[in-house]
């Protein structure tokens, strides 16, 4: 058992899989993951990327094959923090035949809870009060996630395993399930997000792991991650070429309808720029920060396959099984 | 410890009660029965013998059927609803959940086989008007019931790890095996004349193989010229025999089933 320093703490967690055409595959590739207690924490990559086989392995379903990893402070496989924390799978499924209310008393009692005030309360929680007497096979795809999220708080976890929690919904499910997903975090719980639905992990995610190819390539706070965006300032009454003699750096200048648009990182001294151009009866028309998105910054990270690839082993094996 | 195990086996027992395959072939077993008399009045030989034949027969087919087609699915369809993971992520053991598992099917098996012998009692006495012979005729199911639980033992044992296709083979092989041919291997064991080679070979057959021969006692019922000695030990003997069995198989399984990539 380690001091409880944070949720989630993978060192080198590796898997390994054998394919008979490959040899083998190192799926999840000397993981090092850290998620601090009460945050969301978004778990992203392309398809394969490792994700699941990662979430699994926390979750003792697979096994490592290298490395060492713990969850709330107590090594994987310890069978005590399945009390603690709570799994949603990607597209889930339930037992069609049970209503709601039923679905819930079932996984309750995996954990001995027989607590009829509180299954209505989960119901009511994620939305579903009126329909907990309808059977899972009724419900659309938004509603089965919102009681598999019902089902996930039975035991009140401290850390909640959500893979892909909106893949697949529509717009106005989304919304709902990502409200439930922040009221999580008020509620004091860690959450662990795997996605590849960035727009969704950008307005919720307090910070994030990109994993390509089974190597964590990027990890860290999302303002950190994103920071250094661009911005775009419209002048009037300066020219194109008085803009380019500033010589500032890593920037493009170019006559546009109603002046000159300046395109330039905000690291650059803008507002000296902006004084320069006043006191030279210049005039300025618009200033728009484009803030760096994280689609921008996981296709770049994930087309940026090299390196992350010369991390990755692949050992291949002369014959192989299964 | 043991409410989870609980909880998966009624759900399992939900889940099987649903299953249309499951409910056309109890439906089959049920008609057959029902027309059974019919068909035996057909027979040149005593109706009695060739009814209490039939009808027996039909059930252990019928359930033997229900048994390996109940088990071998159970397992493999888990892990490809993904609902294994959603239940092992809870404070739930591998052996909690096979265990689970078996149980929900043996109940489930145990309902199904209830259904099919009330059909027997009732045609039976509607055809023969004999109340006396009714309780020696139940006999059978009850062994059979042992006999089809441990069948559902070795489908799930086996059902750890090959796919549904190649288990429904192999458990159903093993069933004909163990049904016809573990009195052939008691023979040669206990034959003075086998060489001793041949013996060991024997009894090691007869140790490994599951005797579900020990629970085809329809002959006596069928033919009252024939009884079983020491009737109530004999099946007291053979229950134990299928119990310990059972318990073998399980936790076989769980060792399979704990290593188990799922």
């Amino acid at each position: 058992m380690r001091p409880l320093a944070a949720a989630i703490e993978t060192k080198q967690l590796t898997k390994t899989y054998k394919s008979r055409i490959h040899g083998k595959i190192n799926v999840v590739d000397s993981l090092d993951l850290h998620v601090e207690e009460g945050e969301i924490f978004g778990f992203l990559g392309p398809n394969g990327a490792g994700k699941t086989t990662t979430i699994k392995m926390l979750l003792s379903i697979i096994y490592p094959d290298a490395g060492e990893g713990y969850v709330l402070g107590k090594e994987i496989g310890d069978m005590s923090v399945h009390r603690l924390i709570s799994y949603v799978p990607e597209r889930p499924y339930y037992y069609e035949h049970m209503t709601g209310l039923e679905l819930l008393k079932f996984y309750a009692s995996l954990f001995g809870i027989n607590d009829q005030a509180l299954f209505v309360r989960l119901l009511e929680k994620v939305n579903l009060h009126r329909d907990m007497s309808k059977t899972i096979s009724q419900y659309s795809k938004g509603m089965q996630q919102r009681v598999g999220l019902a089902q996930a708080l039975l035991n009140d976890p401290k850390l909640m395993f959500l893979d892909e929690p909106t893949g697949g919904l529509d717009p106005i499910a989304h919304r709902e399930i990502r409200d439930l997903i922040l009221s999580f975090r008020e509620e004091g719980r860690t959450v662990f997000i795997s996605s590849h639905e960035l727009s969704e992990v950008e307005l919720i995610c307090d910070r994030v792991a990109i994993i390509n190819k089974g190597v964590i390539a990027r990890q860290g706070k999302l303002t950190d991650l994103l920071r250094g965006g661009r911005v775009e300032v419209t002048f009037e009454g300066v020219t194109e070429q008085w803009l380019k003699d500033k010589g500032m750096r890593d920037s493009h200048v170019r006559t546009i309808a109603g002046g000159v648009l300046l395109d330039t990182t905000e690291e650059e001294d803008i507002n000296a720029l902006i004084d320069a151009a006043r006191s030279n009866s210049g005039r300025i028309v618009s200033i728009v920060p484009r803030r760096k998105r994280l689609e921008d910054l996981f296709i770049q990270t994930v087309t940026d396959a090299p390196a992350a690839a010369a991390k990755k082993t692949i050992t291949v094996e002369e014959s192989t099984s299964v | 410890m043991f409410r989870p195990i609980a909880s998966i086996a009624a759900t399992t027992v939900g889940e099987a009660i649903r299953r249309k395959v499951l409910l056309i072939i109890l439906l089959i077993g049920v008609l057959f029965l029902v027309v059974a008399p019919g068909l035996g009045m057909l027979s040149a030989r005593s109706e009695t013998t060739v009814l209490r034949g039939m009808m027996l027969g039909i059930i252990q087919l019928t359930s033997a059927v229900i048994a390996i087609v109940l088990t071998v699915y159970m397992i493999p369809n888990e892990i490809e609803r993904r609902t294994i993971y959603t239940i092992l992520s809870k404070p739930v053991q591998r052996w909690q959940f096979l265990v689970g598992k078996y149980f929900g099917a043996v109940s489930a098996l145990l309902m199904m086989m209830t259904l099919m012998t009330s059909v027997l009692v009732f045609t039976f006495w509607l055809q023969q008007r004999d109340a006396s012979a009714i309780p020696d005729l139940i006999k059978a199911p009850v062994m059979y019931f042992v006999q089809m639980s441990l069948l559902a033992a070795v489908a799930i044992f086996f059902s750890t790890f090959v796919s549904p296709l190649v288990n429904f083979f192999l458990s159903g092989g093993l069933y004909l095996l163990g049904s016809l041919f573990a009195p052939f291997f008691q023979t040669l064991q206990e034959s003075q004349g086998t060489p001793p080679a041949a013996k060991v070979f024997a009894q090691l057959i007869n140790t490994i193989l599951p005797n579900f021969a020990n629970y085809n006692i329809q002959n006596p019922i069928i033919n009252p010229g024939q009884q079983i000695q020491n009737e109530g030990s004999y099946y007291l003997q053979v229950t134990v025999y299928g119990v310990l069995y059972i318990a073998g198989l399980l936790v076989a399984g769980t060792i399979v089933f704990d290593r188990r990539e799922v």
